[in-house]
């Protein structure tokens, strides 16, 4: 009884110390200010374990067509460039200006800083999975609304050989018919 | 009563003038970042001999170009070109024409096709 007291009591705390901090605005929500290591590490490693635990039945289909990187260039260059770069670019505004930053899409995946990406199947499953379903308060869309998916795999096999093209190969790949 | 008008607008334009020069300041950086258009492939760039024909790269860039010459081509209304009053140009003054043997032809290394 006394045990259910005290577990009684320290939820109430818990409680209010919680409305204490959501009504007194003293979380500061800026992107020009970064979270703390914990902060940063609690919601990375939620969100990779959510991508990775939705994505992992995705049947990745073949990404070799050349086709596809046709399709999926021109909608790369008008949907994603813009925050995840192109080949010889370094930053944009929105690369800058995001927080989380988005990751620049034209450097391998396993050059990237922090998490794992597992291997190529995995990396596409998890590409597929985050263009079609976005990620909630990143500022990545869910194109899915929009776009079925077989435009989204073409993205995905560009994405794919992106770190490897050059800003000439880049032009014409995504250029408009 | 005018002093205090005076004193209002003092007092508005003390706030209008650095919002409006942080406003412009917002600006500043160059709007050609943010300017989409659809841009053609340039294809003149294009070193076949360093090209490997089984890369998928490679593949799709060669059916860029080509779809896209194809369409310049295309482009082109033949059909029109019949109704063409030669008659017309009998006056043309073949002097002030570039010679066409002056134009610089781009030649690749390509003999097969």
């Amino acid at each position: 009884m006394k045990s259910l007291k005290l577990l009684i009591l320290l939820t109430l705390i818990a409680a209010i110390a919680a409305g204490a901090v959501i009504y007194s605005g003293v979380v500061n929500v800026a992107a020009d200010e970064p979270h703390s290591a914990l902060t940063y590490w609690l919601l990375e490693q939620t969100r990779e374990n959510s991508i990775q635990q939705a994505s992992k039945n995705i049947e990745v289909p073949d990404l070799e067509d050349p086709e596809l990187l046709l399709s999926g260039g021109v909608d790369y260059n008008f949907m994603c460039s813009s925050c995840h770069l192109k080949p010889g670019q370094t930053e944009s505004d929105m690369s800058v200006g995001l927080y989380p930053a988005p990751p620049n899409l034209t450097i391998a995946a396993q050059s990237h800083e922090g998490h794992e990406h597992g291997d190529e199947t995995q990396s596409d499953r998890k590409n597929f999975w985050v263009i079609k379903h976005g990620i909630k308060a990143s500022g990545m869309p869910a194109w899915g609304k929009t776009h079925d998916d077989e435009r989204i795999w073409a993205m995905v096999a560009f994405i794919k050989r992106l770190p490897t093209l050059t800003p000439e190969q880049y032009q014409v790949l995504t250029a408009v018919e | 009563m005018k002093t205090n008008f005076i004193k209002t607008v003092g007092k508005i334009a003390l706030i209008l003038v650095p919002a409006i020069t942080l406003s412009m300041n917002a600006s500043a950086h160059d709007p050609k970042m943010h300017a989409k258009k659809a841009e053609k492939a340039d294809c003149s760039k294009m070193d076949h001999s360093k090209m490997d024909m089984k890369d998928p790269v490679a593949i799709a860039m060669m059916k860029k170009c080509m779809n896209q010459s194809k369409a310049s081509t295309d482009d082109m209304d033949h059909s029109k070109m019949n109704d063409m009053d030669q008659s017309k140009m009998k006056d043309m003054d073949h002097s002030k024409m570039k010679k066409t043997g002056d134009k610089k032809v781009n030649k690749d290394n390509h003999e097969n096709h």
